[in-house]
């Protein structure tokens, strides 16, 4: 990469941590107008700068609406991206199904970890909140995908994580799917009583984890 | 459990650092219906189920809320769970700012005036005034994930949105206060989860810190301590609201992985409610004794008023929770804060809060 091409990448970077969105929207056409590669705009400048806040919120140098804003940046810079990724030939990474569990109308854990996946470049089917469990194993036949999120606040929903899992095995497609739990009562010895794949404490770290199991 | 103290004597000796006959003994929260529904079957008597009825039933101090909001019957409710009523300036100005703020006469009837009268006139209750803070209010009007986006896109009508608010929560004080002196007040917030505060400490000395250091003073004039509730990890909140001159906070929950025995160490001067981790509650006696033991060491050494915390859940049978309250008096009896040492809340300090505990 030439120095031009690097200041650009380090400056969308920069501004998508701050939540600049407009910036880093104008900065993404601006490096591809300069002829620099979508792939590069991507993980050097997008993902690299969701990688940096997400470090910084695992170790709260960064909060909520710091995440979040920058997941927006993310998300603008993407529209801009988007096309000339497709036009590359560049995937995503693969897809991951995210809910909250039925009988919990509790989204913005779910939404900061879609958020955070999403910047790692991997496509999040959103099924909402309050989700069954039968919706749940609808939704990764229809795409695919090969994790499940699934987000619970309250300690009588969280058993609608098992129910989840019950309905996977049920379907015969348990093996098919990594299933990753988290929220508030959440603990790792829940996750592996209900027989979870990945317990995570953090949006970040969840990020992270799923990005993973797809680089296996 | 002989008591020489009335409930409200014995909290603000507590808060003041002063020897007590023995720790309150509290529930801060009304109980989860799920448990209460489940204890009716394990044969609680159908009249008990109310809040102060439990309270009497299990022979606690009671401890009661009166709730206060700045919204009136005229303000729009919220479109679903989480969302907003207002997105942004001309919302909050053409719709929904002309249905705030109810004269301060208007937010506590007459009839529930007497009620905390004689049932503070008895001595066996604690009545606390809650409010919104100054976290909680944006939140509930501009949606919860809104809300967080709000610092940055609104960051100008956020602050006029509290400014406005401290103004007339100033105004309710001064008339509510001169009314019926609360034992304490609480402000709810709710800010922190698991893995500690959702904002940073800039946003927190931007946003709120001013506001409260509005309030606070004012609330002082009448000599009631201030508590923040705000569940999950409040670590580091704690010491930013120390900063705006909180006196307390609570619930201060296990789950969060909060240890109280850290917080009368960075905050001496602060008072803490609840701790009682609520998931140990299930499985019965050794398990309580044990938390119990754990809290105790910081009931001795600090402002410690033990407590459920944030609610017993439906799993703990209701045999389970009489041990509990039996388990709560045998400990509570061992707090006497006799050796001295222990630093009185902020509002203890000032001339105000030395005065005795006099109705107006």
């Amino acid at each position: 990469m030439g120095a031009n091409t690097v200041e650009i990448i380090n400056e969308i970077s920069e501004k998508l941590q701050k939540g600049k969105a407009k910036e880093v929207t104008a900065l993404v056409a601006e490096a591809l107008e300069k002829g620099v590669s979508p792939e590069s705009i991507l993980n050097e400048g997008l993902i690299s700068g969701m990688n940096i806040i997400g470090e910084k919120f695992k170790r709260n140098e960064a909060f909520v609406p710091e995440v979040l804003i920058a997941a927006r940046a993310m998300n603008e810079g993407l529209k801009v991206l988007r096309p000339a990724l497709a036009g590359a030939g560049v995937k995503p990474l693969g897809k991951a199904v995210i809910c909250t569990v039925k009988g919990d109308m509790h989204d913005i854990g779910k939404n900061l970890v879609k958020m955070m996946i999403e910047g790692q470049g991997i496509e999040c089917i959103d099924l909402g909140v309050d989700v069954a469990p039968e919706r749940v194993v609808e939704a990764v036949k229809e795409s695919g995908a090969k994790i499940v999120c699934l987000s619970a606040l309250l300690s009588t929903t969280m058993m609608g994580q098992k129910d989840v899992i019950d309905a996977l095995k049920a379907a015969g497609i348990r093996d098919q799917v990594k299933v990753m739990v988290g929220g508030a009562p959440v603990t790792q010895q829940f996750a592996d009583e209900i027989g979870a794949d990945c317990y995570t404490l953090d949006a970040a770290s969840a990020a992270q984890a799923a990005r993973a199991f797809f680089e296996e | 459990m002989s008591d020489n103290m009335t409930a409200p004597q014995r909290f603000k000796a507590y808060l003041s650092g002063m020897p007590v006959d023995r720790a309150p003994v509290i529930e801060w929260a009304p109980w989860w219906n799920l448990t209460v529904e489940r204890w009716l079957k394990d044969g609680l008597p159908v009249d008990c189920a109310g809040t102060e009825a439990l309270q009497e039933y299990f022979g606690l101090d009671k401890c009661l809320q009166t709730c206060v909001d700045c919204r009136t019957s005229s303000t729009p409710g919220a479109p679903g769970p989480g969302l907003g009523i207002m997105e942004d300036e001309a919302d909050y100005d053409i719709k929904i700012r002309p249905t705030l703020f109810p004269d301060p006469p208007a937010v506590i009837s007459e009839e529930h005036y007497k009620y905390l009268a004689n049932t503070h006139e008895r001595g066996d209750t604690l009545h606390f005034f809650t409010v919104e803070g100054f976290f909680w209010y944006p939140r509930v009007m501009f949606g919860i994930e809104n809300h967080l986006y709000s610092f940055y896109d609104y960051p100008e009508l956020y602050k006029r949105m509290c400014d406005e608010y401290a103004e007339w929560l100033i105004s309710v004080f001064r008339y509510v206060f001169s009314r019926f002196k609360f034992d304490f007040m609480s402000f709810a917030e709710d800010m922190s989860y698991n893995s500690g505060p959702m904002i940073s400490k800039e946003l927190f000395d931007e946003f709120l810190a001013p506001f409260y250091k509005k309030v606070i003073p004012v609330i002082h004039e009448y000599g009631v301590p201030v508590f923040i509730d705000s569940d999950g990890d409040i670590t580091m909140a704690t010491d930013w609201y120390a900063s705006v001159g909180a006196d307390g906070m609570f619930p201060l929950e296990r789950q969060a992985g909060v240890d109280v025995s850290l917080y009368i160490e960075k905050q001496p001067s602060m008072a803490f409610i609840g701790h009682f981790d609520k998931m140990c509650m299930k499985f019965g006696e050794e398990a309580m004794r044990k938390e119990f033991e754990r809290i105790l060491p910081s009931m001795l050494k600090g402002k410690v008023i033990s407590s459920v915390d944030h609610q017993t859940p439906p799993d703990v049978p209701l045999e389970y929770y009489k041990i509990y309250v039996r388990l709560f008096k045998e400990y509570a009896a061992l707090v006497r804060h006799n050796d001295g040492g222990i630093q009185p809340c902020p509002v203890f300090k000032t001339p105000e809060g030395k005065q005795d505990n006099d109705q107006p």
